[in-house]
């Protein structure tokens, strides 16, 4: 049995839930900037939203690859509609998405809890962090405005990435509709042969 | 005065957008690791001849989008020239400490963020995302699959835009408000991205099922309609990008005037 296998269906439904957040990413663009000009990183508590689309869609779809399918798509699309951190777009949505992507591997996928999506959401932090060593020279900041940057950059992304992708998919099932991309596990074959007695 | 957003078509719109994207990621990659200022300021002029005078668009576009530049500028430039770590201090205050390094370091960074925006834009204006999807499949063995999704889904923007507005009168009409807190913030997020992550679930699912009862297999060996290939255009592009590189670090070990050289220690 191919479980694991992305099919059409998972990669159109993930690769459409990318682009809607590629638009949430180009509206978020804005609000970023503004917030940073306040000084004292207070933009980094937002900072989470851009690796939102991994863990939603992994939490929908469930499957290997998805999260980095996800970031990747999502990176691209907000790089297609201009959005105004240009090509650097593209390589933070790469390490975004294998930051989360590696934790879920750890997980062997097969774990889908709030503290697996909290520590994915470290995963992906940890990705832009790397990338804004080159990019933002940030070791070259004071160390209380580093410890700084990195503890809102992480908070946020825990709320963010964590808590609100969570609770926002365990809304999303109430409406039934995962049930039609997600792979079927044991305990629906379970409840199948409890219909038949 | 119109206001439409329409370009003339130029040569960087017949360059085949797959090498065009490779070769401004590499680009990027190279600016990353640079640390000469002179480089960048050199680099971002020789762009913005580029972005004004062969994307052809008209200027007041042009001019509309680099609006954003003068926020990322002033915001990547600040947060690393007042807390940034250097000696030679030139002005303190409260927690504010401005170093001479720190200064020029931030100057360094503004700059790079406008050029990766820039960078950005000028891919964005000259290239149709649907002739990126094609030449990656064609030349770069991009998966069908995953390629027309794309397509697909960038089709469906517009239905998303569609239902966001009826949210939004939705809930105008039965007089929702959010508070300003944390849940507040989820509400919001609830409120919109329930309906819409569900509908677009539901939607791609259909469209997935449409597509596979037509055939689509989504695997490699099929025939395209519009065939992208490789042209001098490709050339040119190539060349106009060494020649600027070259040029940018001719200028910068000639023609430095800035007291720093490298903005890292």
């Amino acid at each position: 049995m191919k479980k694991t296998k992305l099919t059409l269906t998972d990669i159109l439904v993930t690769i459409v839930i990318a682009i809607g957040f590629s638009v949430i990413y180009k509206l978020w663009g804005p609000l970023y900037s503004s917030l940073s000009i306040l000084g004292l990183h207070i933009d980094q508590l937002i900072y989470g939203m851009w690796f939102m689309a991994a863990t939603v869609a992994f939490l929908i779809i469930r499957k290997p690859g998805v999260a980095l399918l996800a970031e990747l798509a999502a990176a691209q699309g907000e790089f297609l509609f201009g959005g105004h951190w240009g090509i650097s777009l593209l390589l933070y949505g790469l390490v975004q998405g294998l930051g989360c992507e590696l934790i879920f591997a750890i997980f062997r996928y097969k774990s889908s809890r709030i503290f697996v999506m909290c520590l994915a959401a470290v995963g992906a932090t940890i990705g832009s962090l790397w990338l804004d060593l080159y990019y933002g020279y940030i070791t070259e900041l004071v160390w209380w405005n580093l410890t700084l940057l990195i503890v809102m950059r992480t908070v946020g992304a825990i709320i963010i990435t964590g808590f609100f992708a969570f609770y926002l998919v365990k809304a999303l099932e109430k409406t039934g509709v995962t049930n039609l991309v997600r792979p079927v596990n044991e305990k629906h074959y379970q409840a199948l042969d409890e219909e038949i007695r | 005065m119109s206001w439409e957003l329409s370009s003339k078509q130029t040569w960087l719109h017949h360059v085949n957008p797959s090498i065009k994207l490779i070769l401004l990621v590499v680009v990027f990659v190279g600016l990353l690791l640079i640390d000469y200022i002179h480089f960048h300021l050199y680099f971002v002029i020789g762009l913005s001849f580029i972005y004004f005078f062969m994307t052809g668009y008209s200027y007041k576009w042009l001019l509309l989008f680099t609006l954003p530049f003068i926020v990322i500028f002033i915001s990547s430039f600040t947060s690393m020239a007042f807390f940034g770590e250097g000696d030679k201090t030139l002005y303190q205050f409260g927690l504010f400490h401005i170093t001479e390094e720190s200064l020029y370091r931030g100057l360094h960074l503004g700059i790079r963020s406008i050029i990766f925006g820039l960078l950005g834009l000028i891919f964005a204006l000259t290239t149709k995302p649907v002739s990126l999807f094609y030449s990656t499949m064609q030349q770069y063995k991009l998966k069908p699959k995953i390629a027309y999704s794309f397509m697909a889904a960038i089709r469906l923007l517009p239905m998303i835009a569609e239902e966001v507005n009826t949210l939004r009168q939705a809930m105008k009409v039965r007089g929702v408000t959010f508070s300003h807190t944390i849940s507040g913030i989820y509400e919001r997020i609830r409120y919109y991205a329930v309906p819409i992550l569900a509908q677009s679930i539901r939607r791609a699912h259909r469209m997935s099922i449409a597509m596979e009862a037509k055939q689509f297999n989504g695997n490699r060996g099929r025939t395209y309609y519009y065939q992208i290939k490789y042209g001098r255009e490709d050339l040119f592009f190539c060349i106009l990008l060494i020649c600027g590189i070259t040029v940018c670090y001719y200028l910068q070990t000639n023609f430095s005037f800035l007291p720093v050289e490298r903005v890292l220690h």
